[in-house]
Parts: C-alpha cells; structure tokens; sequence
C-alpha cells in the first residue's frame, strides 16, 4: 500500500512536470516528405535539381515537384556534375558501399568502385565530380591492409576507370571527409581533417585545401576548434561551412584566399548566417542561395537561405526559407544542387 | 416526500456506494497505469552472494534535502563470451546531482582502471560489476573515490536501444567519423562476432540501433575508452534534451514496459520522478562533463598481460575535491 501510494504521489508529480513541460515534438512520419507552404500560396521555386535523401531514399526537388528517384536500395550523398548531366551516391549494402553513377535520368546505372578488395569489405562514400568533368573523388577505407580503416580521399579517372590515392588519413581519426572541389584558375580541393589536439587531446575537425597541381595542402581553419562540411561557391570565391559553437552547429561563409597559407585563417573572418543546428550546406548553382538541412521540432528540414553580395562580403538576404517541414531527412548525406 | 439526507431522491448510502466506485475505478486506472512503471523500478540487481561487499557508505538524503544525490550509471554489453549475469561494466558514470548548486557533474571512470576492488583482487574496474553486480561496483566506487553512491542505474544494450527508440531517436553532432571493423554483433542473440560500422561525422539523427554504436565502438577511436566516454556522455546528454520533449503522462508506460528487463535500479519511483523534474530544469551550462584523462591516469601493463590504466590517486583525488568539496567519504 506505501508503495502503492508513492506511486500515485510520483504520477502527480511526473503529471504536473509533463504538463509544464511537454513541447509535442514533431511526430516521426514513416516516410513521406512534406513540402513547407508558408505564407505564399505555392511552395518555394527551386531553380535546376536539389537533391537529398530520406530514410535511404533519393529524393529530386525541380520547381516545385518533388520525386522519389530510388526504392529498395539504401543510399547516401548524391553528388552531381558541373552540368547536371551525371548523378553519383554511394549505395549501401550490410557492411559495405560502392560509388554508382548514371544520368541524370537514372538510365545505366553503374558501380565504379568494388564492394571489396584483397583487404575485405570496403566503405566507398561521398563522391563529388571533379569541374571539368574529368572525373570524381570519393572517400574509402580501400588500402587499409589490416590497419585501421580511417578514410583516404580517392580519384577515379573517367577516362581509364582507375583509382588512386589522393590523402593518407591521420590513422584512428577516422580520416579525411566533406571533400569538395574549388574551381577557377587555381583548382583545388576543400576537405574537412579528422584530428585530436590539445591537452588533454579532444577531437577538432579542421578545414584543408589542397592544390590539385602541387598537392600542397594549407589548413583554413584553427585548431581546437570544430569546422567542417565545406561547400565553395560556383566561382570559387567563397566558402560555407558550419561552426560548431557551444549554442549549436552553426552555417558560417567567408572569402577564399587564391593560396591559402599560414594564418589568420579565412574562417577566423567568417560571418555566421545561421545559428541552430545546421548540416550540409550547398550553393545554388547560380550562387546566389545556400540551401541546407536544419534542426527543426526534431526534424531535419531542407532550407534555402538567400544571399547578397558586396563589396563588404556575403550576406544572407532575409530569414532562411523552409522547404519541407516534418519530413525527417537524413542528416548523415550530403545534398546536392545542379542546374 | 424526500427524507432527510437525500438529494434528489439519492440517500446518502447510495452517494457513497456511488462515489466509492468512482474512487474504486481511479485506483484501478491508475494501477493499470503504474503496473509496468512499478514494475520497471521493482527490478533490481540479484543481491549478491559475497559476503565481503561494504554496505553502501552514505543513505539517500530525504527528498526535500538540499545535499547532493550521487547516481552510479553503469552499463554492460551482453557479449556471449560471459556467462549471464557476469558481464564486464563497459560504462560507469558518476551523476552528481548538487541543487544547492544547481549543477550536476557527470563523471566518466575509465573502464580499464587498474584497482583494488574491496573483498576481492586487484583489476580492472569494469570487473567489479561482472564480480558483484552493482553493489561491488557501487563499493568499488566509494572505496577508491571516496563519492558516496546513493542509488545506482544498469541499463544492458537493449535497453539503451529501447530508450533511444521510444524517445524517437536522438539528434547528436558526431565528433568524428566512426568506423569499427570489430563491432561486437551480439545484438539480439545474433551470436558472438564481428560487424562493421560506419558513422559519418556531423549533425544526425541517430535510431536505438546506432546510438549503441556510436557509444559503444571504440577500435577506431585513437582515444580509445576516452573517446568513448566522451560519446557516452554526449549521447547521455542528448537523451536527456529529448527525453524533455517527451509526454510523460501518455509514454511513461509505455517506456516503463519496453524497458522490462532491461534496467535495474534502486531508484524509487518518487526519486526517479523528482530527479526528472530536477534535471528538467537545468540549462546546459549547468552541467558539467569531467573524464580522468593522463596525468590521472597512465598506460601501463598489467603482469598478466591486460592493457590497463594505472591511477595517479594523488592528481584523482585532488580533482574529486575541486568537484565534490566536502562531499567526499572521509
């Protein structure tokens, strides 16, 4: 009977502290993507083809139509070339991955990296097309020989169908990722660095450019801090990534030096443009917009936030603007955005 | 004519017949409402049969105290290498509830320390709970850090699945990528092997399934148990953000029953409840993570050949009084 009536006294109590408390999240759809409708009568336009997955499914917004491009295979981070005219994921089996490619119909699907090698099973994720078209890099624990299996970036000719090592991950890291070309006159590639520094070691994530011509490589970014998922701009003049601050993982720009090298850092005089919690930023192909998934009543919503340009840098033009709404997509893939 | 004690042509025997049955469905609403509540917080560890294990050093403070409530977090893999009920802790976290405060620390004990566990050998701290269950790990505790443990809380791998899953997930920022090509795939009786795993980095949301692999891999990890530790308490605080968006009134029973098994404690209701609404109140700067990194600890070999972390108890010590004050055992 004690027992009995402590428990009524907690369930008033858990009553009472439910009721102050309690925000009704969100609840968890099974899998439909919900289009935002704010004030305007129609959703927001998308110029060219945005693309994000959900629950392991790919999904294109053009307009305002959105489609489901996949069923019954799981993928991650679609990456599209310069021209919009070949799509690229990484398609997930139990313990593995493979980079597939195709057009942008979906029409001759291929895989162009191995489930497995000598070494076993093989991770192969993030592709991103090189500007000219040449070819794509991807990240892969390929070459791990029974070692740690932090991830490399690779390049894979389109011409020969070859791979080969571009980066040597900082071994138990879990290497190199978020990797992204710069083009322009001096092409190079952005990446995010893997570490552990300070005393005691605590993990940073630290910006990297390297040449694509010298193989130099220069951090953008301090150490001791975390800053990564770069995303350059369409004429390489600048760069998105988020922050991760105390208050959350915010989406912060900055000007890019043509050849980066000892500090201060490009980031050290970055604007932050959206606080919350932010994930993937991408330019518009015309770079005139940042589009982004950000935390929401527990659900990670696509949004475009629109810029302006001046001579005192980048800014963003007004409040960012909701796609989707309660649609839950997967914030451990990229997006992508071509015209 | 009406007699006296009537209203509207009811006496007063059937009023109370009436108001009887009403009291008599609350209660046994209510009781169906707390069964698996009641249950959940009836399951505690088997007493042990040692005979050498400390009783607990300090009695929970009354619940209107304005002392500090100390909770011993421990959690097991159910790996089928161990005989059941004899599985290593693979995580032990000290909660420190101070609202005088209005603080709580959080503070990870390596798993690979290297102690003297009381009535038993020297070893590992994670032997304590496989050796005696929680209350060598809870004696284990107050004997070499001096922290009075006042409850304790033991959730196995599917519990801290169902936790995840009944609160809708968990959003996490990954500290880094996390690939683990030795991932024990002991999951739901699958047998005793190896999985591979990977995690990317960055803001997610994570299911049961793969919040239990991101506190729980650590091959990949240069920082190996640290590491751990650190995304333990990452994944710790996390819950504890979602979990006050939860309804209580309508997924208390629901959790309560999909924990069934998977949870023991000394916790009574009442506590857990006033423990909650405390927490519920806090921002995040008022809690405090603390790991025992080198000095406080060091690399070192055991003489059977065990990877171990020998203590610096002088250093330890002195960062559990900036922590704890006078909170300490003697």
């Amino acid at each position: 009977m004690t027992r009995l009536a402590c428990a009524l006294i907690s369930a008033i109590i858990l009553i009472t502290s439910s009721s102050c408390t309690a925000q009704g999240g969100v609840a968890r759809d099974p899998g439909k993507v919900v289009q935002a409708h704010p004030a305007q009568a129609k959703p927001y336009p998308i110029f060219g083809r945005l693309y994000a997955v959900k629950g392991g499914t790919l999904y294109r917004f053009s307009g305002t139509t959105l489609r489901a491009l996949t069923h019954q295979v799981t993928v991650k981070d679609p990456a599209t070339s310069a021209d919009g005219s070949e799509l690229a994921f990484a398609q997930f089996g139990a313990q593995d991955s493979t980079i597939m490619m195709t057009g942008a119909d979906l029409f001759a699907l291929r895989a162009i990296t191995p489930p497995a090698g000598p070494e076993g099973p093989l991770w192969a994720v993030e592709p991103a097309f090189a500007p000219d078209g040449s070819g794509l890099t991807y990240l892969t624990d390929r070459g791990k020989a029974g070692g740690p299996n932090d991830l490399g970036i690779w390049e894979y000719d389109l011409r020969s169908g070859q791979s080969r090592r571009l980066t040597i991950p900082v071994a138990y890291t879990g290497g190199d990722s978020d990797q992204t070309f710069r083009p322009g006159a001096s092409p190079a590639l952005l990446f995010t660095t893997y570490l552990y520094d300070g005393d005691p070691p605590q993990p940073v994530a630290r910006l990297t450019w390297m040449s694509l011509r010298t193989y130099r490589q220069a951090y953008l970014s301090p150490s001791l801090e975390r800053n990564f998922q770069p995303a350059v701009s369409p004429d390489g003049q600048f760069l998105a990534y988020v922050h991760a601050a105390p208050t959350g993982d915010e989406l912060a720009v900055t000007r890019l030096p043509d050849a980066p090298g000892a500090p201060p850092y490009p980031t050290q005089a970055a604007s932050v443009i959206q606080g919350g919690m932010v994930a993937h930023p991408v330019w518009s192909p015309d770079g005139r917009s940042l589009a982004f998934l950000r935390l929401v009543n527990g659900s990670f919503d696509l949004y475009v936030l629109p810029l302006s340009i001046d001579a005192t840098g980048i800014h963003a033009q007004g409040a960012p603007i909701a796609l989707t709404q309660g649609s839950f997509f997967d914030a451990d893939s990229r997006l992508s955005w071509s015209p | 004519m009406q007699g006296r004690g009537s209203v509207h042509g009811w006496d007063r025997g059937r009023w109370l017949a009436a108001g009887g049955l009403v009291a008599l469905f609350l209660v046994v609403c209510a009781a169906a409402y707390l069964a698996p509540v009641l249950s959940l917080f009836g399951q505690r560890d088997a007493p042990s049969t040692r005979t050498a294990i400390p009783t607990p050093a300090a009695t929970p403070p009354p619940l209107d105290s304005t002392h500090r409530v100390n909770i011993l977090l421990l959690g097991s893999d159910n790996d089928q290498k161990f005989k059941a009920d004899a599985v290593l802790s693979q995580t032990m976290i000290v909660a420190s509830i101070d609202p005088a405060h209005h603080q709580v620390i959080l503070l990870s004990i390596p798993r690979d320390l290297w102690v003297a566990i009381p009535g038993d050998r020297t070893a590992k701290i994670d032997l304590a709970y496989a050796d005696g269950g929680a209350a060598l790990a809870r004696a284990t505790v107050e004997a070499r850090f001096k922290i009075p443990i006042h409850y304790y809380a033991w959730v196995g791998l599917n519990g801290l699945v169902a936790i995840v899953d009944r609160l809708g997930g968990v959003d996490v920022d990954v500290l880094h990528p996390v690939l683990d090509e030795l991932y024990p795939n002991d999951l739901a009786g699958a047998g005793y092997g190896y999985t591979r795993v990977y995690i990317p980095a960055g803001p997610q949301h994570l299911d049961g399934v793969r919040a239990l692999e991101y506190v729980r891999s650590r091959h990949g990890d240069l920082l190996s148990d640290f590491g751990r530790s650190a995304r333990q308490q990452q994944v710790l605080l996390a819950l504890e953000r979602q979990g006050s968006k939860l309804n209580l009134i309508t997924e208390l029973p629901t959790l309560a029953h999909d924990l069934n098994g998977h949870v023991k404690t000394d916790l009574d209701l009442l506590h857990a409840a006033q423990i909650a609404f405390y927490v519920r109140g806090l921002d995040r700067g008022d809690i405090h993570q603390v790991f025992l990194p080198p000095p406080m600890v060091a690399d070192a070999r055991s003489a059977d050949g065990q990877d171990i972390l020998l203590p610096n108890w002088p250093l330890i010590q002195q960062r559990l009084h900036e922590l704890f004050g006078n909170d300490l055992l003697p």
